[in-house]
């Protein structure tokens, strides 16, 4: 497991702007360094938020996938994403995601 | 916010010593300490883009950062130190209110309220009241004001994104209005506190402010969807 991997691959594009450029005009190429196994560099470019989540990755983190629209991940679909493979939960009802404004620059 | 700030204004304090858990922005899982003291001469923030408020640069005061450090270490709390720092939304936000013209200058100390395993609670107790013995002891002639950072009950990214704990949130607010902080302390494990949500270790900012403020009370608390702004006095 490199959870620890993917996890920096989140800290890394809310933290460095010019990583966060490469992972969304050439992911590919600036997830080569990192060490995944099949199954989660599969779970995080297809933008399995639910399968990421039950590896463990830290939901805050886990977060800017819908922050910067990363791997098909958005504001309107992340809940149902990470609520894929989840038993119903009445508190779900009352889920929802904030308004997102960012800074330029 | 605004009886918060009014309160702060009128006991005027020349610094403030900011209670705050980071949110994986100046510190991540390669080095992530269970409390550190912040001692940059000054810091800008909040860094993070989606956060929608001014980018400020915060001041630091080093000579106090030094001295809590060594108080803390005759006292067996061993501080992490951070001698450069990225500051992020969840220390400028309270100082945007409450310190916006940044002529305070500023002494995080920072608090895991968000990487599991935290650290305990009672622990965080008795760190508010260590802090306590150093202000009191403090040799400058400063008027120090104490501030923690964070909510009681929030989940940001997690399945139960919206849902606010309000049982949990109504015991905390209930034990800190009657008082009862060690028994706050008590009940805070991280397994009630991680129920809550993946920010509900911001508590632990408020638990150890709760240590360092004795028995007295708070002159009031006002809720505020999961979180909650208050205001305790001590000379």
């Amino acid at each position: 497991m490199s959870v620890y991997q993917i996890n920096k691959i989140l800290y890394l594009t809310d933290n460095d702007a010019a990583f966060r450029k490469r992972m969304k005009e050439e992911p590919e190429a600036a997830l080569k360094d990192f060490r995944l196994t099949e199954g989660e560099y599969d779970a995080l470019t297809s933008g399995a938020v639910g399968k990421l989540y039950q590896m463990g990755v830290h939901t805050f983190l886990l977060n800017h996938l819908s922050r910067y629209e990363l791997f098909g991940v958005n504001r309107d679909n992340y809940l149902s994403r990470i609520r894929e493979g989840m038993e119903y939960d009445p508190r779900f009802e009352q889920g929802k995601m904030p308004m997102q404004y960012f800074i330029k620059g | 916010m605004k009886q918060v700030r009014r309160c702060v204004d009128e006991a005027e304090p020349d610094l403030i010593i900011e209670v705050d858990s980071d949110h994986f922005v100046n510190f991540f899982y390669n080095n992530l300490p269970s409390f550190c003291i912040g001692m940059a001469e000054e810091a800008q923030g909040p860094q993070e883009t989606w956060c929608p408020m001014p980018r400020y640069t915060v001041r630091g005061h080093v000579p106090l950062a030094k001295a809590l450090f060594r108080h803390g270490v005759n006292a067996k709390f061993d501080f992490a130190a951070a001698h450069e720092l990225r500051l992020d939304h969840s220390l400028v936000v309270p100082l945007h209110f409450l310190n916006p013209s940044m002529e305070l200058p500023v002494v995080p100390i920072y608090t895991n309220g968000f990487a599991s395993p935290l650290p305990l609670a009672t622990r965080c107790f008795s760190l508010g009241r260590m802090l306590r013995g150093f202000i009191e002891a403090w040799e400058g002639k400063e008027r120090i004001a104490l501030i923690a950072s964070g909510c009681f009950a929030m989940d940001v990214g997690g399945p139960l994104r919206g849902w606010t704990d309000t049982e949990w949130m109504e015991t905390i607010s209930g034990l800190l209005v009657r008082g009862q902080y060690q028994a706050l302390a008590r009940r805070a494990t991280e397994e009630r506190i991680n129920a809550a949500g993946n920010n509900s270790g911001e508590l632990l900012n408020w638990i150890t402010v709760t240590g360092a403020v004795g028995k007295t009370k708070p002159l009031f608390l006002e809720n505020d969807e999961g979180s909650g702004y208050a205001v305790w006095k001590f000379e």
